[in-house]
Order: structure tokens, then sequence, then C-alpha cells
């Protein structure tokens, strides 16, 4: 046959092709910052990343998970067996039916690609993605009919010069998809750095079950603080934001993208592989950054990124909420590089937005936002009859009171809680003035000199006093005590072997210990709202379930809750930084609240109750459950 | 503006309010703000104290590279080596805040040293419009916001009001990458100062409304009366023009409609 | 006019004695018939009875006084007090305070700097050295008439055009004459935003005397100042020249003051280096909102908000908004006023649509007069106000606009007329 060597040819020198393009693509990500990965271990565990981790998220969309399977698992066995039976021409009937069987796979999962891309929905990116089942198609097609002669179902050299012209043809059209584009920046690209953001995940505490939703500690007084450019970033980092697949789960979670704010988590990683690969988000086809045009985004991997590619508001925007996080089959860190940018902001160019600064300076000065007098800080806990640390030095429970101390709605939290400690005989001491902001904010906003003073300065306080356990109703402060604080501490041990808890947590326990005498709850309909430093953040969907259901209610769930819950606007400064969006963020989780018919949304933070409660009546009733608790707790008469 | 303008800013180490902690001053961080509008970065940032203290980083965060520190004791007189420090280095404009934020702060300092040089004085800018030709145009900041114009020839001294611009949020970074000038300068203990004896501020008892009534029924009827304007007015009835009449005839008599 | 009532013996008389010639006119005179509508005769209740001399009622059931009943119309116009007249002879030493003056009348901090002078005074006993005279320096034109009450003693008014406007230069060399002309005891000045202080350091630097700033208990010997912003207070010796802050004594309420003028010799005409070029018209919006004295609120009870702003521009009021205003997008967040935004210090709050939450109640605290619009009449911002207007606030903000434009329209008429 006169082109006999046409298609291992095309393959070889495809394949050459994509390797040169592997090459230069990892050399763009190691324009990054150097990162401790191990990268062995990393490799070895990836395949079983990918098939329980990575599928684990993909599995929540039942569709395209069962899509994935057939069209991802039948490509890759596809191609092996490829490269033996069309390239190194290996004569085995058993590859070439092996090889069949792979790409009737891969058809069949790429018919249902194709029909999820007929009317896809708006959080799908258009552009090259719609070619793509096409490319998939043709490639399982023109393979298949290739193979037909190796497996001895057709007579070799069937069809004659067309036909081979034309497989020709469909040959180099779906390789240059499949495999030029996988390295060279097409649609493909996401197996290829997908799986090599699998094993070089700059944090592999999140495979296999685990959880790692502490920030990263900013190394201070360097030349620089923050992520300016693309290449201050860690290398994995840029790895990890190629592994996007312009899906659009996060954007659908998004709340700040909902609230008509200008981000949008998918964007703002494409505007990422934009700045390391340097030039323009022309090509972008998802959605825009709500209200911001697309085309008008440059970047470079030396350019500084809030100058033209991202506009700083785009990363005041986020609350931090981690939904996107929670969201992404390619397990990408979106937080954390949008905190390292705002870093950059913060701690070098002073320019956090409005009243951002004031509350820093505030932070510091004060060790509370608000700038109150650090000494008014327990006068909420005036009748409370409380002991303190300094006096006691030693106690089961230290309550970690937080800044809701000088708020008075989160001091009626405060109240009920310290009651049913009470009510519970619990020996428990607070820290008083000694305690400080736990630097949650300041973090958030970027200033993480300013956290790890407090986290310093509050571990180095912990450090005096023996406790066993400490209790927070702020999941924020508990997200930082529990997850952050260890960064600092490998000095002090102040924490070393303290059970750090949320007080629903804790009063979870003392309820199933029987410890608090409870009445049946006989008010109306009552919903639950998960707090995301306490759910998504430290995986606590449970215990405020369980309480809630120790009063006999059974909780009306939102369509919208447990690691799918949205944010209440309150988190990441996003009230400080006061980004203006199309509607606010609390009056659309009200909304949500409202749809279920409750006449009460139960909460576990006092960000949360006073983001909620700042919805303009009326609306249900909002409460923390220790104020729920408190109130059908049956005290003894004495 | 014009590089042939030097702009001197005098910083102080400023107390909060509420933790009594060190801090920027609010007044000399207008008085940076201020100084950084006129100059940019050929500012000149000087403090007369320990040259150690982290506070004057917050300064230097606003965005200078470098500051000047004339090393000094605390309690002791710093006018001498700033009047020194201004004529050596031929300021044209020099800036600061009203008072300080510690110590006596009695806001003389600006005054002295504009007495010591011969220089005029303005207090409580809110904004220098621009410097042209020897001359300044200032705008002065006076109470309920308004503001009056005045023309000054350099060199001259002013303090800063807090109608002045916020000053910027200061960054760490820069603020901890700055170096230091630190200039040693002869002591001059303040002997009067030595003599003073200082307390924590005691709260001072409002004015209680006296009543020197000559009779007894008087005075009964002034300790036991409700005070007058206890529940306003409040008009129900009537047409729109009759409501906005009420309420136009109020804004007569507070004069706030001219 | 005393309002003591007073007994008319004669007509007393009369009404007693009905064989008087004049009884019967004079009774008719005091009782005449009164018919009502449909022809009965009607007794005016308010007739009956008097006031008796211990100021109760008096119902007098025998007629005996009918005579005397309200003859005597109750004056009540003020009891001119005559105070006894404080008078200095051939002072031996003066002190001499600077008032601010603002607006041409002394301020209360003036008054009670002028009466805290005369307790000075009054601490040194009655020797000799004690026949001290209080003097006011005044500058530009005085609107004051009540120098005398406010314990003036002396009166150095100096009303030369030098002095008007910002003349910080010609009055200090003004005031340095008098220093070499009357060697005061002590200098005392407002520690004030309105020029007191400014005066006050620049006698001070010029004097080369170091002041008392802030100075809020003063005795001939100690003085008590704050210092380090208010945080502490400073004992030392009473200097010469003091700046004084509010209510540093009381004001001067129990005697009058002869107000004689004092005379000042030439002064040095200086150049002048400051240029006051006047003052600024300053548009209403760009006032710092804390600073505002006249402020317009909007809420959410706003559904015109074009409206609102020409409002406020006739009014030449400031603008502010409630929360709930700030984050629906009416409003800049930099015009929220409560706990959360700006605290503001008006004389004047026309809260409109504004229910008032607890945190939007704390950031008017320190406002003066309150005037809400609201269509609640049960909301908190009606119970704080002092005049509430329950109606819909777009008719009322419509009038209240026309009313305002129809009185700038006559003042320019007026304005013309007089020129004319």
């Amino acid at each position: 046959m006169m082109f006999d060597w046409l298609t291992p040819t095309l393959i070889a020198v495809l394949l050459v092709l994509a390797g040169i393009g592997a090459v230069r693509r990892m050399n763009l990500w190691r324009a990054g910052q150097a990162d401790k990965v191990d990268l062995i271990a990393g490799l070895m565990a990836m395949p079983k990343r990918y098939l329980h981790d990575l599928h684990h998220v993909v599995e929540r969309d039942k569709y395209i998970s069962r899509t994935h399977v057939a069209t991802g698992g039948g490509f890759v066995l596809a191609m092996l067996l490829v490269v033996f039976v069309h390239l190194f021409g290996v004569d085995s009937k058993v590859l070439a039916w092996l090889l069949l069987a792979a790409l009737v796979m891969m058809f069949y999962g790429a018919v249902f690609v194709f029909k999820r891309r007929l009317n896809p929905p708006s959080r799908l990116s258009k552009g090259p993605w719609m070619r793509l089942p096409k490319s998939l198609l043709t490639f399982s097609i023109t393979f298949f009919v290739l193979t037909l002669p190796a497996a001895g179902v057709l007579p070799e050299g069937f069809g004659g010069g067309l036909l081979t012209v034309v497989l020709s043809f469909c040959i180099l059209a779906s390789l240059v998809e499949m495999l030029f584009g996988m390295t060279w920046g097409g649609p493909m690209k996401h197996a290829f750095a997908g799986a090599l953001h699998l094993a070089f995940h700059r944090r592999p505490e999140r495979f296999g079950g685990g959880r790692s939703t502490g920030l990263k500690a900013a190394v201070l007084g360097e030349t620089s603080h923050g992520v300016a450019k693309p290449t201050d970033f860690k290398w994995n980092q840029l790895l990890g934001f190629d592994a996007c697949v312009q899906c659009g789960r996060c954007e659908a979670v998004c709340p700040a993208f909902a609230a008509g704010q200008p981000l949008n988590p998918k964007k703002l990683i494409q505007d990422m592989v934009v700045g390391f690969a340097g030039g323009t988000d022309e090509k972008y086809a998802g959605s825009p950054y709500p209200n911001v045009e697309v085309g008008n985004a440059k970047g470079g991997p030396d350019q500084i990124i809030t100058d033209g590619l991202i506009h700083p508001d785009t990363l005041w925007s986020c609350t931090t909420c981690r939904a996107c996080v929670e969201e992404c089959p390619m397990m990408i860190e979106h937080v954390d590089a949008i905190v390292d940018m705002r870093r950059f902001l913060t701690l070098e160019k002073g320019d956090t937005p409005n009243k951002g600064a004031q509350v820093l300076e505030n932070i510091i000065a004060t060790d509370n936002p608000n700038g109150f007098s650090p000494s008014s800080r327990t006068h909420w806990a005036a009748d409370q009859n409380l002991n303190l640390m300094k006096d006691v030095q030693q106690a089961d429970v230290l309550f970690w009171v937080s800044d809701g101390a000088f708020d008075m709605r989160s001091q009626r939290i405060l109240r009920a809680f310290v009651k049913l400690l009470k009510a519970a005989n619990v020996d428990v001491a607070i820290l008083g003035d000694e305690e400080l902001d736990s630097g949650d904010v300041a973090r958030r906003l970027g200033d993480d000199a300013t956290f790890q003073n407090l986290a310093k300065r509050n571990l180095a306080i912990l450090s005096q006093y023996r406790f066993k356990t400490i209790v927070t109703t702020d999941p924020h402060a508990f997200h930082c005590l529990r997850n952050e604080y260890a960064d600092f501490d490998s000095d002090l041990n102040a924490l070393a072997s303290v059970e750090v808890l949320h007080h629903t947590t804790f009063l979870n326990r003392l309820v199933q210990e029987g410890r608090l005498q409870l009445d049946t709850f006989k008010g109306g309909k009552v919903t639950y709202h998960d707090p995301c430093y306490l759910g998504r953040y430290n995986g606590e969907y449970d215990a405020p379930r369980e309480l809630l259901a120790s009063l006999g209610i059974d909780v009306a769930e939102m369509e919208r809750s447990g690691y799918r819950s949205r944010c209440c606007g309150g988190g990441g400064g996003a009230p400080i930084t006061d980004i203006p969006g199309e509607r606010r963020i609390a009056d659309m989780r009200m909304e949500d609240v409202v749809s279920t018919g409750a006449e009460l949304v139960a909460v576990g933070c006092q960000q949360c109750t006073a983001m909620l409660e700042g919805v303009v009546e009326p609306r249900p009733v909002v409460k923390d459950i220790a104020e729920i608790l408190a109130g059908q707790l049956i005290e003894e008469a004495h | 503006m014009q590089p042939s303008v030097n702009v001197v800013s005098l910083v102080s180490v400023g107390r909060h309010p509420q933790s009594d902690r060190s801090r920027r001053a609010d007044q000399d961080a207008r008085a940076v703000e201020l100084g950084l509008k006129l100059a940019g970065k050929n500012l000149t940032l000087v403090h007369a104290g320990d040259p150690e203290n982290p506070v004057l980083r917050q300064y230097a965060g606003m965005g200078l590279d470098a500051f000047t520190v004339l090393r000094q004791k605390s309690y002791s007189d710093v006018l001498p080596i700033i009047g020194n420090f201004l004529t050596e280095n031929n300021a044209h404009v020099v800036l600061m805040g009203i008072r300080a934020e510690s110590g006596e702060s009695s806001g003389m300092l600006p005054y002295l040293l504009a007495e010591k040089l011969g220089w005029p004085l303005l207090s409580r800018v809110a904004d220098i419009l621009h410097v042209e030709n020897g001359k300044a145009d200032v705008l002065l900041a006076l109470p309920r916001g308004q503001r009056r114009a005045v023309t000054v020839s350099l060199p001259f001294i002013a303090t800063v009001d807090n109608a002045a611009k916020d000053a910027r949020q200061s960054a760490y970074g820069p603020g901890i990458r700055a170096s230091i000038t630190v200039l040693d300068a002869e002591q001059t203990a303040d002997n009067m100062a030595a003599s003073w004896a200082i307390s924590p501020a005691k709260p001072r008892a409002k004015r209680m409304k006296v009543v020197k009534a000559k009779n007894a029924a008087d005075r009964f009827k002034a300790a036991t009366a409700k005070p007058v304007g206890g529940g306003g007015n409040v008009l129900k009835q009537g047409t729109p023009a009759e409501k906005a009449q009420a309420i136009f005839d109020l804004l007569l008599e507070e004069k706030v409609i001219r | 006019m005393s309002n003591l009532i007073r007994r008319d013996p004669r007509a007393e008389r009369i009404a007693r004695n009905r064989l008087h010639p004049l009884h019967a006119s004079m009774m008719l005179a005091e009782q005449g018939e009164v018919r009502g509508p449909s022809g009965l005769i009607r007794k005016n209740p308010h007739l009956v009875g008097f006031i008796g001399p211990n100021g109760l009622k008096r119902i007098d059931r025998a007629n005996a006084f009918a005579g005397t009943v309200n003859r005597q119309k109750r004056v009540s116009t003020a009891q001119e007090v005559v105070l006894p007249l404080h008078q200095v002879v051939n002072p031996d030493g003066y002190i001499v305070v600077v008032p601010d003056m603002v607006g041409g009348r002394l301020t209360s901090q003036d008054k009670d700097i002028l009466g805290l002078a005369h307790s000075l005074i009054a601490q040194k006993g009655t020797g000799k050295s004690a026949n001290m005279a209080v003097v006011a320096v005044c500058f530009g034109e005085s609107k004051e008439s009540q120098f005398d009450l406010a314990g003036v003693d002396r009166l150095i008014h100096l009303s030369s055009d030098v002095f008007d406007g910002f003349t910080p230069e010609a009055r200090l060399s003004a005031l340095m004459q008098v220093e070499a002309q009357y060697q005061p005891e002590h200098w005392l000045f407002p520690d004030s935003v309105n020029g007191g202080t400014d005066l006050a350091s620049r006698l001070a630097a010029r004097l080369g005397e170091r002041p008392a700033t802030q100075a809020w208990q003063v005795s001939t010997t100690q003085t008590v100042c704050r210092g380090a912003s208010a945080s502490t207070d400073i004992t030392r010796e009473t200097p010469r020249i003091l700046m004084l802050l509010e209510e540093c004594g009381t004001a001067i309420d129990e005697t009058r003051h002869e107000v004689l003028s004092l005379s000042v010799e030439s002064y040095d005409q200086v150049p002048a280096r400051l240029l006051d070029k006047g003052l600024m018209s300053v548009d209403p919006n760009a006032v710092p909102l804390a600073e505002a004295e006249f402020i317009l609120s909007a809420g959410n009870g706003i559904h015109n908000w074009d409206q609102f702003h020409e409002c406020a521009s006739v009014l030449g009021a400031t603008e502010g908004a409630s929360r709930v205003a700030v984050d629906d997008g009416f409003m800049p967040r930099t015009r929220q006023v409560g706990a959360s935004g700006t605290w503001v210090t008006a004389r004047v709050y026309l809260a409109v649509g504004i229910s008032g939450a607890i945190q939007h109640m704390q950031g008017i605290g320190q406002c003066g007069k309150v005037v809400a619009i609201n269509t609640d009449a049960g909301c908190d911002m009606v119970k704080r106000a002092d005049l509430a207007v329950i109606a819909d606030s777009e008719a009322v903000l419509a009038e209240l606009t026309k009313l305002v434009q129809e009185h700038h329209a006559s003042k320019v008429q007026e304005e013309k007329h007089n020129a004319a």
C-alpha cells in the first residue's frame, strides 16, 4: 500500500510535537517559585488521586462522571494501544481487538459529550470546547476504521486511495486536537496538566478524604510580599491553573458571581493562565466577570497582575467561602491564589479598599477590628461570673470569646453559650482582656504580617495556661486556632495537645452525654445555614443538625446546604472591602431561607447572624444554635 | 510638583486613644500625605527621637524609601535640632500635625520654629493647592467644613488639620525596607517640664444647669420639673404643603436656610 | 411693670357700695350681657373668679370684688433686673482676655473665660494687688451688646479694617502693643479652633513665654492642663499665658461691669506675609459628613432619587443615607450615617423615609434638631424627632423644594429692590 508509512509518521510527528509542547509548558510552570514537593511519591499516588479523590468530586454530576470515565478511560487506553498497534506496528490481534473495544467505549462517551454540548449550560465555556466532542468522535471513528484490518475484520489495503486520504486527514485533525492540543494549550491540556497537578498538588493532605484549608504562611521581610507577578506563584500553583477544564462549577456556586460582583472564579483561573503564558484574554469563551468586558486583559509572566490583567476589585470581591474549591473537580485552589494576590496589594501597595485600611490599622493598634479599647473586651461578661485564666491558671475548657465580645448582638450568643456551659457544669474559663483578635480578618485581607503577629502573641498567652479543650462560638477564630496557628506553634506547643472545637460540636457532646436537659422546640419550621468556616473549612456539618434534632426539630434543608451551602457574604473581609455588585449576598441567602418556608434560621456563626439579620424585614428570625438551645434549657429548680 | 520645592514633614509618635499604644499620629500622617502630594518620593520625612521606634516604619510605609531621625532622648527639647536641620537642608515647606498625641501636646513647636526661623506660619491647613514662584496657595480648615484661601510666600511652616486628606494606608513591605539616616544631635533637657506632675486624665464633670432661684417654689420647680423638649411635635393632619411649611419654618428658625 | 396682682381699693369700694353713684356703670362695664347666636344670654366661665393676692384663683360667691376682676391686665414682660455694678477704679493690674467673638458675639467659652478671669482676681483677696480689671480685646466688627453682663471691665476694641478676615500677624502686633502698654498679669485665650489657640501660640512664641495649653482648672498658683491628646493631666504653676478649654470657669451672672474703653497707642503695621483670599464657597456635598451642619438624609422610604438630590441642592444640605439606601446602591458608602458609617454632628438633621435602626440612631446622637418625614408614625425616628411629619416623602419634598425656591427668589427680588 502506497500510504503505509503515513499513519505511523503522522502519529510519530505529532507525538514529538506534543513532547516539545510538554517541555515548553513545563518551563512555563517552572518560572514559578520553588515549592517542596515529593515528585516520585506524587507521581505514584497520582492514579489513585485521580480515580478516588477527583472522581469523588466529578461524581456529584452523575451524567458527566460516567461520560468522563468512558471518554477519558477509553482515550487513554486507546492512545496507548494506538502507539503499539499503529506506530510500532505490533501485529497482535488481541491488541487490535482491545483497541477496538477501547475506541467503542470512547465513542460511546464522546456521544454523551456531544449531547451535553448541543445545548450547554451557561457555566460551560464555549469556543474550542465546542469542537472537542467532534474531535473525540473523529478520533474514535478514524482509529476504529484503521484498526479493523489489524483485527482481521477487513482485508489489508481495504478501501483504496480515497479512503486513505480521508482517513489521513481525520488522523491529522483528531491527533492535532488530542496530542498537539494537549500540550500547546488546547482543551485537552486539562488531561496533561491535570494529571501532573494531581501528582504535585500543593496540598497533598486533601487526598484520601483529608482536609487542608489553612492558608500558607507568607514569608515576611523579603524584597516583596505576596504575589505581584504570575511568576511569584509557586510552580505547582501555576500548574494547577493549567489544569482547569473550564467546567464552570465554581462559577455556578460563587456567591460574588451570583451577586453581580466582578468575580468569576473560572475566569480568574483562566486569567492566571493568560498571565503566566503571556497574551490577552480574547480567546476566553466563558462567562465574563459580571459587567466586565472580555478582551481587554493583558498579562505576562513578569508583569504585575493588577496592572491590566485583573482589576483589584475582582480579588476583593471574594468572600473566601471556598465553595469554588470544594466544587472544583481539578482541585484547584482559588482562595489561596486570591489571598496571595491580596497580600501584595495590602503589604506592598497599601491598597486595601474602603474600610480595609482602617480596620487593619485598628487591629494593629487595638487588637480588634473596630478600634475598641482593649480593656473593654470583657465588659460583656461583667455579670457572667466567669473564671479568668489569669486567676485559675487551668480549666477543662477554655472559652475563646473572639471579637463578638464587642458587639451587642454577638454578646447575646456568648451569654446563651455561657448559660448552657453553666447548666452542664463545665469547668470553663476565659482569657478575658488577654485574648486578642484571632487575626482572621487581617489574614483574609492579605495582611499576613499582622496575622502572624497576633497568632504568635495569642499562642504565647495560651501557652501560659493548662486546658484540654478550646471552644469558640466564632467559626473564623475556630479555623485560625485549629488550622492556621500550628505554623507558628512549633516553639511553644501551646496547642499541640489541645482539642479545638466549635461550640456546636461541644454542645452536641454535652447533649449526648445527657448533661443538658432540653425541652422540645415548639416554634415553626426551622432551617439551618452552614457557616463556610465551620462546614467547608472544617467539615462540621453534623453536630449542628444533631443538636437541632435533639430539640425535636426536623430541619427543612435549603437547596444549597451542607458542603454546597452558600456564603452569607460576611467572610474574607468582604463586608469591609464592600465591592459593589447588583445584589447583596446576604439577601440572596435569605431568599434561600425564605424558599424553605422556615420561620427561623439557625446559624452557628456570629458573622452569619449579623449578615442575615442585616436583611430588611420582614424575614425569618435569625438565631445562633446556642441561643435556640438556651431558650429550650430546662433549668433545675434550686 | 516642582522638584525645586523642598518639602519636609515632621512626624511624631502618636498614641491610640483607646489602647494607649504607639501608632502613626493622625495629623502627622496627614502631613505626610500632603507632603507626598506636593513632593512625591522627594518628601523629606523627619522625626526627632528614638530611631528604633517601630512606629516610624508606619510612616515610611506610606511610600518613602528613606527617612531621617534626629536622635533624641525622650523629654528633651527638640526645637534647636529641628530648627538647625531645617535651615541646613534648605526646607521650603514644613508640614506637621497641630498637636502631638503624646507628651505635653501644647502644639507650640511649629510656632516656636516659625519664630526662631522667622518664617510665616499657617495653622490648620486643609490642603495646599499649589506651590509656584515662591508662593503657595493654601486652604485653611475652618469649623463646619468651611475653607479659607490664603497665599503665603516660601519658606513657611504649616500645621495640618484633621480636615486634610486622610493618610493613605501604610504598607508593611516598603515600611520595613525603608532606610533610616540617623543624625546624632545635641541634647537639650526640658527643665521646666521636669517639675510638672503628670497623672492620668480625670474625667471632667459635665456642667450642671445651675438654678439660682430666689424662692423655694422656683427651686423646687427647677429640681423636679421634667426637662422641656421630651417628645417632639408630630404632624399627622394637613396637606403636604402645610407640612412642608412647618419644616421650612423650622429650617428658617435654625438658620440653615438663608 | 411688675406682674404682681394689685388691688384697686377704690374699685372695690365702689363695688361694695351699691349706693355709690358709679356702682351701676362700673359693674355693667365689667359684666355686660353677652348674647349667643341664638339670642340666649351667655356666661363667660373665664370671667368667673379672680386671681387672689397669693396667685391662686378665687371665686367670689358674694360678688364683692366683681368690679376689680380683670381690671388689671397681667403683664408678662420680664422684670428688668438691675444688677449691681462692679467698678474697678484705677486698677493696679490687668488680666487680658482675647475672646474668639465668633460672628461678632462672645461665645459661651469666651464668657466662661471672662468669669475665670474674675475668679482669679477674687482669689487674690482684697488687698491692693487685687484691684485689677478684666480687659477684653476685640478685633473687627462687634455685634455684642452685653459686654457689661459678661464681666468686661475694660474693653479694647480694635475695629480697624486691618483686622478684618484672617489677619493673625496684624492681631499679633496689636497684642504686642497691649503687652507693652499694660503688662497684663495674665493673658487668657480660648483654646479653640476659632483662632484663639493660633493667636495665643503666636503671642507666646513671640514673648518667649511657655503657655499652658488645654487648661481646665486654673487657680492663681496652679493650673491643670490636658496633655497627650487629653489622656493625661499636667499640674503645673500657672503661667502668664493660658489657653483655656470650654467650661474652665463660670460665667459672670450677678454683676454688671463698666466696659470702659481703653486705648492702644499706634502699633507697628507689619507687612502681611499671609494674604487672605477670603472664604471659599463650599459645595455642601464636599463637606465631610461628620462636620456638616445641615444634613438631608435618605432611607428606604425614598423612591424618587432625582427629587431627593434636587431637594438637597436647593436646601444647600449635605446628603446622608441610611445603611439600606447605601446597600441598595442608591448612595455611596461614604454617605452612610450610623454606627457603622459616619457619626454626624449636624445642627439640623432632616431624615426622610428613615425608620431609625438602633445603629442609625446612635450615629445621630449628637445632632441638634431632628426632623423626620415618614409614613410610619410609630417608628423610632419619629419618636426621636423634634418635628415629625407623617406623610409620603415625595409630596412633602416637592412642596419643600418649592417653598425654598420661592424663598430664594423673593430674596433675590429684595436684593434687587435694595440695590435699585
